[in-house]
Parts: structure tokens; sequence; C-alpha cells
């Protein structure tokens, strides 16, 4: 996916309902944590397997989990912030209604 | 198994004929080298093909009489109507001349033929053919040795008309001899047991020798040393013409409908021939006897009255056919009809599925995946493996390793049958769905699975190029190409196998994103491959054109593994939108999966652009 096309999507996606936003985020954290999970294995996998040329696959689906779950943690973290910039500014202006 | 026993079953036959009688050594050689003779003209006529002899075909054919002299014509050049024939129902697949001019040409072939006889019965018994067999047969060597097309082409002309000539001495010498020892026509059967006896005789030995032109060698040798009677050697020929049939139904089984239709029309007029020759038999030999009187063949010539009946019932069988032509076209068109081999049906694909979007999208995608693993299974076979050894835990590169031969796989036969058929009822399928007003998410989903199985084809494809050059160099003696071969078949397998097991596990998010790796390991054994590749050039292991085929192959590989990735990336895609969002964000992208591949943070070309 080129990334002109990743960003439009997450700017699709940050723009949503909060609360569809949330799902979505539980979505993205549940994945991450079966991710996870898959990782744990593989790295089992790997050292119980002495095979020169099975090891070298391994080592390549653990790297493409971790990039994933690097990618995903990456994800969260920038909704969060996203989340909190949108919530940022509105607390001001409540507190600017409250003064008046 | 059957064709090994019964090429044993010759060999221990001849052997002990040879042991026995040394004659027969001497005829069975004088037939080899009249049919080595033939294959020489075959080979140097072909070699002349690709041009002049097309180009004369397609011009003289669009009048009757044309075809009919062009058959004639071409068939008494180059002695071989069996030639003439295959060329022409080549030309009647390819549309390229008409059904009528291709039975035109049929016949000019069959009355060709009996120059032979002419050739053999007046002048190859007469003189000693020997003779002028040997210096041919030292030019032809000679000219052979040129690198230029057409002159080998010549080379092998002369060699050919020179084993002929060779054949023909023999074949004469061994019956004289074999006079000596034993009559044969004292087994001679007279009347009608003895006509259709010997015309069943002359057809099996045609069959056998795929020639009627050694048959008509071996009854006029047999007649001129007087091993059969006249009655007999008129009967042989009558059964060598019905053979010569045999070989062109042959040739017509493998081409397409119009080549099937030609191969009908050779078979129906020899066989019509051969009635009329049967019944009408002694009117003919009175004919014959008559028209000897008058062009001046003594009485007890008969060898030359064989060639004139030779002859004479071939014209006799076309004057009765001409007439008829369009009629035996129309009649051909009308009643021989191609029966294609039962294409593979849809399994989901039915109107009911189309009353709700959900419904049609889910018989869609059941079908792409039926068509899935039939690409799955021609792929197996591409590679040479079979699709219990893919769907096994056992190692494929040991599988890939033992391989001794490549498997044949008419990979376009099984394309359209168990690929396209599959391909047009998706296509068809969507456009129905499309027809009717549908959400946009199900318009969607419907494009994705359209395109998952144009990426299907498009493997399948790309494994038919492969498989041509797998043919040729899969199991190399060369190390280095075996080894590369070897390697290129063991990914494509190992990718097969692990989609199989993708497949089984339930659709989601990890299941898709384990995709990813796939991608990963496609572009780095790409990499790896296209390296050692260039690394064999430098050091002159192997050389450029097997190199440039091994990248070409590559490529082939490369495509394959990618689009079988898409088309699984849709099949094991979620329909849960949760688990949608979580995979678009999650999945690498191509440059990311390239970083991946290089180890480098510095974007450069991926296997693909390297291309």
């Amino acid at each position: 996916m080129k990334t002109k096309k990743l960003l439009a999507k997450l700017a699709n996606f940050m723009d949503k309902d909060r609360n569809v936003q949330s799902d979505e985020l539980a979505a993205i954290r549940e994945v991450l944590k079966k991710l996870k999970t898959k990782e744990r294995k593989l790295r089992e996998k790997l050292e119980d397997n002495p095979d020169e040329e099975q090891r070298k696959e391994l080592q390549g689906k653990l790297e493409v989990v971790h990039a994933q779950r690097i990618k995903g943690l990456d994800r969260v973290m920038e909704i969060r912030e996203s989340r909190k910039e949108k919530s940022a500014p509105a607390a001001a202006t409540d507190e600017k209604i409250t003064e008046e | 198994m059957q064709r090994s026993l019964l090429l044993t079953a010759v060999f221990l036959v001849l052997g002990y004929g040879f042991w026995v009688s040394p004659d027969l050594k001497e005829i069975a050689a004088g037939i080899a080298l009249f049919l080595f003779g033939m294959m020489s003209l075959e080979s140097g006529f072909k070699a002349f093909t690709g041009g002049a002899l097309e180009i004369v075909l397609r011009r003289s054919t669009d009048r009757l009489w044309k075809s009919v002299a062009f058959g004639l014509g071409s068939t008494t050049l180059m002695q071989s109507s069996t030639l003439v024939s295959l060329i022409t129902i080549s030309f009647v697949s390819a549309e390229m001349i008409s059904l009528a001019a291709g039975i035109g040409i049929i016949m000019g072939a069959n009355l060709g033929t009996t120059t032979g006889a002419w050739l053999i019965a007046g002048l190859g018994l007469r003189v000693d053919i020997a003779a002028y067999a040997m210096p041919m047969l030292v030019f032809g060597v000679i000219l052979l040795l040129n690198r230029s097309r057409e002159l080998k082409g010549v080379g092998y002309l002369l060699l050919g008309i020179g084993f002929l000539f060779l054949g023909i001495a023999y074949m004469k010498e061994g019956f004289d001899a074999l006079q000596e020892g034993f009559d044969l026509s004292a087994y001679a059967v007279p009347g009608l047991a003895g006509l259709l006896l010997f015309t069943a005789i002359g057809m099996a030995v045609t069959v056998i020798m795929q020639s009627s032109h050694a048959t008509l060698l071996v009854i006029i040798a047999a007649l001129a040393a007087g091993q059969v009677t006249y009655d007999n050697a008129l009967a042989l020929a009558i059964g060598a013409n019905l053979g010569s049939a045999f070989t062109t139904a042959l040739g017509g089984l493998t081409a397409n409908l119009g080549g099937k239709r030609l191969a009908v029309a050779h078979v129906l007029f020899n066989v019509m021939t051969a009635a009329v020759a049967i019944a009408l038999i002694d009117q003919m030999v009175w004919a014959v006897d008559w028209i000897s009187d008058l062009i001046g063949i003594a009485e007890d010539d008969f060898l030359l009255k064989l060639a004139l009946f030779h002859t004479l019932f071939n014209l006799l069988g076309v004057m009765l056919l001409v007439p008829f032509v369009k009629q035996l076209e129309r009649a051909l068109i009308r009643y021989v009809h191609f029966v294609p081999p039962p294409a593979e049906q849809p399994r989901f694909l039915f109107p009911e599925a189309l009353k709700t979007p959900a419904t049609a999208v889910a018989a869609v995608r059941n079908e792409v995946a039926h068509l899935y693993d039939n690409a799955h299974v021609l792929i197996s076979h591409g590679l040479s493996l079979r699709r219990r050894v893919i769907d096994s835990d056992a190692s494929l590169s040991d599988a890939v390793r033992s391989t001794r031969r490549i498997m044949p796989l008419d990979v376009d036969d099984v394309y359209e049958k168990k690929i396209k058929s599959l391909y047009n009822a998706i296509v068809d399928f969507i456009g129905n769905v499309q027809d009717r007003e549908i959400p946009q998410q199900w318009t969607d989903r419907l494009y994705s699975l359209q395109q998952a199985s144009r990426d299907i084809v498009e493997a399948v494809k790309a494994m038919k190029h492969l498989h041509k050059n797998l043919s040729r160099f899969g199991v190399s003696p060369n190390p280095p190409v075996r080894e590369h071969y070897d390697a290129l078949r063991v990914q494509i397998a190992k990718l097969l196998r692990e989609i199989r097991e993708l497949r089984t596990e339930e659709p989601g998010a990890i299941t898709s994103l384990s995709l990813d790796s796939l991608k990963l390991s496609l572009e780095k054994t790409s990499r790896e491959r296209l390296d050692s590749i260039n690394r064999m050039v430098r050091e002159r292991r192997i050389p450029p054109h097997i190199a440039t085929s091994l990248m070409n192959d590559e490529a082939y590989a490369y495509r394959l593994g990618e689009k079988l990735v898409g088309a699984a990336h849709v099949l094991l895609f979620s329909d849960e939108p949760a688990d949608r969002i979580a995979e678009e964000l999650l999945a690498l992208d191509d440059r990311e999966i390239e970083r991946m591949a290089t180890g480098s943070e510095q974007s450069g070309k991926t296997a693909r652009e390297a291309r």
C-alpha cells in the first residue's frame, strides 16, 4: 500500500465518529494481541528447530510479524495522539465558555 | 506398457527371422533403408517449408482441379503422400485453405502415390539402381555438413533418394535370393477370399510401416521374384491404399475440427475407392489388359500392369468423387462434430444465488476458491510434483531433487478445461449480479473477487511459460542449471503449500497478514536467484542463452507467486469490518517488504521493478 493511500485511509479513519474509532482501535489491539502470540510461538519454534533452511524461513516470518506489530503499535499511538489533540482544543473552548 | 511389449515382440520375431533366414535380413534391411530414405526426404522438404511450400499451397488451391493437381504434383515430387496429407491437415486446421480444397489435395495425393509404383516397377527393378544411390549418398552427406539450412535440405533430399534406391536394391536382391529357397506363392489364395485376405494383409503391412510406398515396393519386389501371384498383388495394392488412410487418420486425431473432417474425408475416399476396386476387380483387370495392350506393355509384364492397376483404381476413385466434393464437404461439416472434452462446470454459481448480494458474493467467493483449487493442481503438475506431495508434510526439496523426468502436461488443454471455463462463468455471474442495483460495499467485494480470478488465470499462464523451459532444462545434466530449476520449483511448491495451510485456517486479519511473509520470501529468493544467475554468467558456468532462459523463468516464477499471493489475499480476507481495517493498517506495503528483503533502509528497486 502506498504511503499516501495509507495516510488517506488513516485520515478517513480519524474523521469517523469517536465511538466507531474506539471499536476499531479495539480491533487493532485484538489483532496486535494475536500477533504477539504468533510472534512468541514463532520464536519458540525457531529455538527448537536445528534445520538451517527452516530456521531461515521462520526468521523471515518472525521479521514480518514483528514489523506488523511495530506498525500496529505506531498506529495505535497515532490514533491516541490524534484523539488527544482533538480533545485538547475542545477542552480549551469549554474553559473559555465557563469564564464568560 | 503395451507399447514396450509390442516392441519387444517385434524385436524377438525379427531376430528369430534373421537367424533363420539371411534373405529375410536383406529384405528387412531394404525396407528399413527405404523408410529411412522417406524420412530423409521429409526432413529435406521440411527445410523448405515455412516459405515456398506454403505459398505454393495457398495459391494452388483456389479451384478443385488445382487442388487435385497440386496433390498429384507435390506427392510425385516428394514421393510421400503422408507428408502431403499431414501438411494439408495442418493447413485446413489453420483455416488457410478450405475443406473442399483439402479434399482435392488428398485425392491428388492418392493419385501421386501411383507414380511411385511406376518408378519402382518401371525403373527400380530393371536397372542397377544401387549404383545411382552411392553418389547421392556421398553428395548428400557432404551437403549435410554445411551450415546453410537450404543446402542441408538439399543434402537430406539427396540422402533420401539415395536411401530409397538402396532400399529398393536390397529388397530386390532379398526376394531374388528368397526365391531360390522357397516359394511364398504356394500360399496364394484364389478368388474373392484371396482378394479380401490380401487386401487386409496389404492394409496391415502399410499400417505397420506407415507408408503405402514401402508396401508397394514390397509388393512389386515380391511380384518380380514370383513370390506373390498377380491377382494377390492387386489385392495387396488395394490394401496399401486403405492403410495409407489410417496414417492420415492418426494425424487427424491430433488436429482440430477441420483436420478431423479432412481425415474422415480421406478415410471415406480410400474406403470407397477400395470398395469399388474390389467390386469391379474383374472389369479392372480387363481394363488393365486392354490399356496395356494399347500402350505397349507386354502381356507378361506384371510389374507395369500392377502399376497401371494402381493408377487406374485411384483414378476411378477420383473420378467418382470429384462431382460430389461440395456435397461431401457439406456432409462433413454437418455430421462431423468436435465433441469438446467436458469442461469443468461451476459448482456454486446458480440463479438462486443472485437473490441477495450476500449470497451472490458468497457464491462467487466459493467459485473463486474452486478456481484456485484447480490452479493449485495444475501448477503442482506443472512443477512435476503430485498434489499429494504438496499437500503432505513430505520434504519438497527431496521430492524435487528426486525428479527424473518432467511430467508431460498440456497446460493449454488443462487451462481450457479447468480454468478458462470457470473464469468465464465467474465473469458472467458477476456481470449478472452487477445488473441488479447493489450497495457499493458488495460491488467492491465482487470487484476484488474478479481481480482474484484474473490473478489465478495470470498465475496459470506464467506456469505455462515456465513449463516449456522446465521441460527442456528442468532435469538438465548441467548441475548449476538443474540446481536453479530445482530451487525455483521448491519455492513455488512451498508457496502452494503455505497458501493451502493458510486456507484451512479461519479467514481473518491474522491469516491474511501471514501472506506478507510469503511476499517477503518471494522477494528475497528472487533477488538471491537473480544474483546467482549473474554470478554463474560471470564465472562462465552457464552459457548466455541458458542464462536468459533462467532469467525469463525467474520472472515467470515471481509473477506466478505474486499472482497467487494476490488471489489468496482476497480469499483469506475477512468480511468483518474491524478485521479489515486492522489488516489494511497493519499489512506491509511493497516498499516495506522490499526494504526488509534488502535489509536496508535505503529504498532501491523491488525485484519486480528490477525486471
